[in-house]
């Protein structure tokens, strides 16, 4: 590994770390509650091996499956269970080697050499070779599959696949071109499976728990792997994942002891968990975004003082405040702060209403009239908070919901304004997400020539120092012409049983997914 | 039971009435699947979109419609769904991959046992009140009760749910499970106290309609001339109540079960949302908000199939209870009395006064 | 049979729960209209904490982004309610109209009326209306349609069977024989028999259109926020329903007491006029 490697590098068992996570400055502003949250008395105990870990998640209204390269809702939480990958996410959202013991870029990032560890297996007791590591990466990309999240690693040319050796691989790039991040966006969705894997008929990986049963849209019941690559892991004897379709039955659940883990819980249910002395909350300081996307294609966004204006007028605090009920920090309208790329010397952006109102002033915009498209759900919140703001400065908008599939259909580069998140990435990886020329789909249509020439140097920089360098100046240019309202980051709240060990809060979104890391007391 | 014929043996006339009552009965079902499959196919969202999520690009949208088929026109894709449905085969769900038949079959299961379940308790329960309460008319209980049970029946049933799981999600009154979460590897019969909260929100719901009509009929069979007649030969009480009466009061209520049955399973959709009761209700809600046409058009066949089997039954068992309907000659016979009187205008004018 | 003129509101009125009903469905009705101009805050103004408990200057505490509860509790009965009514209205109308269309047509369109309405009875309503919400929008005009399409075929049934039941009494016949036209039977004679029964309808209707209206609202099918609305608070305050319920309460305690006031205000109708036919000869 190169140098620029550090970060990499930087954890060991990032949950031993627990309480005392290292944030950012930048992100401790209002974070108190999460430190206070997390005790430290299952951190002390060690971990017990046996019993029944049950996992309450909410899938609203999907039921999903349980492919490891296309999951739909619960898919991806049930996936951390099934499916090893490459990487694997430390707690700072950097990754780590997991099945892989070696895997690195050459010096332009225009290849990548990955070997698996030796002597690994699948569930069903095949050994894992490079056949099946193609295999898993052709799947993903493979257009008859159509997987939404084949995009993320649409720059892999999947002539180009080769096999070294029983157990190494070759990545290439379509034109030759670079991709640096390639950890950062396979690991997701690049689950590891056997040649003959088949999502329903033969659902195995090498992950820590393998299947016993599914029932789409109830339940799924595990059993504990036990050739997992981490030795002694995982704790428990079976895992079970209950699906809720909304949060109040599942805080009655949990509160009744139906289940042991609740998986992402509402902000507005911590304080009712906090003073259940059975119970115990975590709430993880992620650097996953929230804000809105103004559409730089369209009427008024064209105007970069309309843009900054509103940029201006949203009052950040409240919108943690009301949007996120609290948990959360704000933010800059930029992403990925745990990036050791980010650009810290960029000021904090103020709230001024006076200096919003004279820009839209300048720009004729005075009585100006915005529609913001938003799907039901928790987005709705913060798009009313803000509507409430801009009247301040004159500007009337009007929250529009649309369903799921209209917001995501043809149409969804075209919303005048539409909230937009992404979940704790790096800058390059959070990029392809939303604003990068090559992103999948970018709402805002921010499309600026130095910014494209700054974003394709990067990816082809493996060299930490003179990456820094070249991000630097393209969140600059963000900051002051982008297309993303970035208002907050949101804690992610995680609430347990007391009997539950091996959880702790982090940076990630996924705290409570890591199942080969928890355990229950089950005496 | 078949009354012997004059002439020539024949079968009854309520069972050329009843084979023509199924004849129409299939008709409704099958108009009602037809109308949901062309709306439900026009809706204004792409299924493929939805399975895909936000971040799929064009041309995995465009595959997956043409492997579903949504590219066809849409008298054929009914046609192909009607084939498949006749011979049980349901299609596959869109959200979940799984075919739709195997989810929808547990699920349909529990659903089934939380309908009867309701049942069980409500009709029992409505009898009982509503015979004590008819034996009682206008006593201050009769008074009381009929209050109550017209708020009962005034407040919207998903209120009663969502009182009932704010009570038992309370820190000292969790003696009964506030989220029905069954485990499937279970038999239903070892946690049924996952059922007694949606049962009890649902029949406080179902109990007005039948314990008044209940009430009423008694009422009316109470003064009918023959317990006038009875109470004269000196026939014990309790034997004219039970006996006598009860049974002719309960062939409307048989009307009223089918038709309690009927805005249950409409209040069992939002029951099972409130407690997370894994039924058909809740799998419908989902398959709506996701656009799964396959789930969401197996669901209506089978609850409207449901619906007219149970209105065929209860108008079987009507007809079969009523002797005057039982052996009856003629099938209009059967069908005027259940259609209402003749209008005058119809009438032949010889029979004019 | 001129009587049936005069059978207005004195004899209902003169039904305890008549007046019950009216006071309480009038008590509704009049908080909703005049609520607005008496909620302490804009419906829409954040003025406190998330969830924040009921407190002096907020007797029912704050909702889901800090409004005050009791000002869109006040500003927000009038959709409910201008919803259902319309909703009943139209199918009373649509309904009563088809009813007696089929009851005193040719036997044809008799049939295809009654089997039509046979069809959408086989369908549980709200499943009906869930659908085609979920199918077209959820603009008020639109459900309000869709609720009235889901009663009409009650009103069909109800009104084509009460109106032949009436044609075949004597008093009809009577009039038949003294020669009167069609017409004047159907408008002098029959209508005015019909309409109590018509009336206990609506007012169920009332009641099961609220019952929908804040059913839909709850499965998120309602009217679109920021506006205040029972039902959509209901909806938009569900997931704080353990930690500040009253946002969830209020509303649903007064969609109660509406849905209560128009039945007993049905009950009371009906009531009366048995009486009344108790006392015809």
């Amino acid at each position: 590994m190169s140098e620029g490697f550090s970060r990499r590098t930087f954890l060991g068992n990032g949950l031993a770390v627990g309480g005392g996570l290292i944030l950012g400055s930048s992100l401790l502003s209002g974070c108190d509650s999460g430190a206070a949250v997390s005790g430290a008395a299952a951190l002390s105990s060690t971990p017990v091996q046996g019993g029944r870990l049950r996992v309450g998640i909410i899938d609203g209204d999907q039921s999903g499956n349980l492919d490891a390269h296309k999951p739909v809702g619960g898919g991806i939480i049930r996936g951390w269970a099934l499916y090893s990958k490459f990487w694997e996410w430390n707690t700072d959202v950097s990754t780590r080697l997991a099945l892989a013991e070696f895997a690195e870029p050459n010096a332009d990032a225009s290849a990548w050499i990955i070997r698996i560890k030796p002597g690994l297996e699948f569930h069903h007791g095949k050994s894992i070779g490079a056949d099946d590591m193609l295999f898993s990466i052709l799947r993903l990309t493979d257009p008859k599959l159509a997987s939404p999240f084949a995009g993320l690693v649409g720059a892999i040319d999947r002539n180009a696949l080769r096999k070294l050796d029983e157990r190494t691989i070759e990545i290439r790039f379509k034109e030759g071109q670079s991709f640096y991040p390639l950890d950062e966006t396979l690991i997701s969705f690049g689950g590891i499976v056997p040649t003959d894997y088949d999502p329903i008929s033969n659902p195995v990986g090498a992950g820590p728990y393998k299947l016993k049963s599914f029932i789409p849209g109830q339940r799924s019941l595990y059993q504990r792997f036990e050739n997992y690559y981490k030795p002694g892991q995982p704790y428990a004897d079976e895992l079970e994942i209950i699906e809720f379709k909304d949060q109040v039955s599942r805080a009655a659940a949990l509160r009744a002891g139906q289940i042991d883990v609740a998986s992402g819980v509402q902000a507005e249910h911590s304080a009712l968990l906090k003073a259940d002395s059975r119970l115990k909350l975590y709430a993880s300081p992620s650097t996953s975004f929230t804000g809105f996307n103004l559409n730089l294609a369209k009427a008024p966004f064209q105007d970069q003082r309309v843009r900054q204006a509103f940029r201006l007028l949203a009052d950040r605090r409240e919108l943690v405040d009301r949007g996120l009920n609290g948990f959360g920090r704000i933010a800059n309208d930029l992403y990925s702060p745990h990036d050791p790329t980010y650009n810290h010397s960029i000021a904090q952006r103020p709230y001024d209403l006076e200096q919003a109102r004279s820009l839209l002033r300048q720009a004729g915009q005075d009585d100006l009239r915005v529609e913001l498209t938003t799907t039901p759900g928790p987005g709705v919140n913060a798009a009313l908070v803000f509507a409430q703001q801009a009247k301040k400065a004159g500007v009337e908008i009007k929250v529009t919901q649309v369903d799921g599939s209209v917001f995501n259909g043809p149409q969804r580069e075209n919303w005048l304004m539409s909230p937009g998140s992404t979940p704790a990435r790096g800058f390059l990886a959070s990029a392809l997400h939303n604003d990068a020329p090559q992103a999948i789909y970018n709402r805002s249509n921010f499309h600026d020539e130095r910014f494209t020439s700054l974003y394709r140097q990067a990816l082809a920089q493996p060299d930490l120092a003179q990456r820094k360098v070249l991000v630097h100046e393209a969140q600059s240019i963000q900051h002051e012409r982008g297309g993303l309202l970035i208002w907050g980051f949101n804690d992610v709240l995680d609430a347990a049983s007391v009997r539950v060990g091996g959880l702790a809060p982090e940076q990630t979104t996924f705290a409570s997914w890591r199942f080969d890391e928890m355990w229950v007391n089950h005496a | 039971m078949p009354e012997p014929s004059c002439k020539t043996p024949r079968t009854p006339a309520w069972f050329s009435w009843f084979i023509g009552r199924l004849g129409y009965g299939l008709l409704t079902a099958w108009v009602i699947s037809l109308v949901v499959f062309i709306a439900t196919q026009a809706l204004p969202s792409d299924p493929a979109r939805v399975i895909l999520g936000p971040d799929a690009p064009l041309e995995s949208i465009l595959t997956l419609q043409k492997q579903l088929g949504l590219d066809r026109p849409i008298l054929e894709q009914y046609l192909r769904w009607l084939g498949h449905a006749l011979s049980g085969e349901l299609g596959v769900s869109l959200d979940s991959n799984a075919p739709v038949g195997s989810i929808l079959f547990g699920r349909f299961g529990y659903t089934l046992a939380l309908l009867a379940g309701v049942i069980a308790v409500v009709v029992p329960a409505a009898l009982l009140l509503g015979v004590s309460l008819a034996l009682r008319r206008d006593s201050r209980l009769d008074r009381w009760s009929l209050s109550l049970l017209i708020f009962l029946k005034a407040t919207p049933g998903f209120l009663l749910a969502i009182g009932l799981v704010l009570l038992f999600s309370m820190p000292h009154i969790d003696v009964l499970p506030a989220v029905s979460i069954l485990d499937p590897d279970k038999s239903l019969l070892r946690q049924l106290q996952f059922l007694v909260l949606p049962v009890l929100a649902l029949s406080l719901s179902a109990l007005p309609y039948l314990t008044r009509m209940v009430r009423a009929s008694m009422i009316e069979a109470l003064e009918s001339d023959y317990v006038v007649a009875a109470r004269l030969r000196g026939i014990p009480e309790w034997r004219i109540v039970w006996r006598h009466t009860l049974p002719n009061a309960l062939i409307p209520a048989i009307q009223g079960v089918a038709l309690t049955l009927r805005t249950l399973i409409g209040g069992a959709l939002l029951a099972e949302v409130i407690f997370s009761y894994p039924g058909i209700g809740t799998s419908l809600n989902s398959a709506i908000q996701m656009r799964d046409l396959p789930m969401v058009q197996a669901i209506v066949l089978v609850i409207t199939l449901g619906v007219v089997l149970i209105n065929l039954f209860a108008d079987l068992l009507t007809v079969l209870l009523t002797p005057k309907l039982r052996t009856a000659r003629r099938v209009t016979m059967i069908r005027r009395n259940r259609r209402g009187i003749q209008p005058w205008w119809r009438r032949s004018p010889s029979k004019a006064p | 049979m001129n009587d049936s003129r005069r059978l207005r509101w004195q004899p209902w009125l003169a039904e305890p729960q008549t007046r019950k009903g009216t006071l309480i469905t009038l008590a509704v009705v009049m908080l909703a209209l005049l609520g607005p101009l008496l909620a302490p805050h804009s419906p829409t103004a954040m003025v406190g904490s998330v969830y924040g408990a009921p407190v002096g200057a907020a007797w029912l505490g704050y909702d889901f982004l800090g409004h005050d509860v009791l000002s869109r509790l006040l500003s927000g009965g009038l959709s409910v309610l201008w919803m259902s009514v319309a909703a009943a209205s139209i199918a009373l109308l649509t309904g009563s109209t088809l009813g007696l269309l089929a009851g005193f047509s040719r036997r044809r369109l008799d049939q295809l009326i009654t089997w039509l309405a046979d069809v959408s009875l086989a369908f549980p309503d709200l499943i009906l209306v869930l659908l085609i919400v979920s199918m077209l929008g959820r603009a008020p005009w639109l459900i309000v349609l869709t609720v009235s399409i889901a009663f009409t075929p009650g009103v069909i049934r109800l009104a084509r069977g009460s109106a032949v039941a009436v044609a075949g009494q004597e008093f009809v016949e009577a009039a038949q024989m003294m020669g009167y036209s069609r017409r004047r039977i159907l408008f002098k004679e029959i209508l005015p028999n019909i309409l109590t029964p018509l009336l206990v309808h609506f007012g169920n209707m009332l009641t099961w259109g609220v019952g929908m209206l804040s059913g839909l609202s709850f499965l998120g099918y309602g009217v679109a926020p920021p506006t205040a609305d029972w039902g959509l608070m209901i909806n938009e305050n569900q997931a704080g329903l353990l930690v500040q319920p009253w946002a969830v309460l209020a509303p649903a305690i007064l969609i109660g007491i509406f849905a209560y006031g128009t039945n007993i205000l049905a009950e009371g109708i009906g009531r009366s006029s048995s009486r009344i036919g108790e006392k015809q000869p």
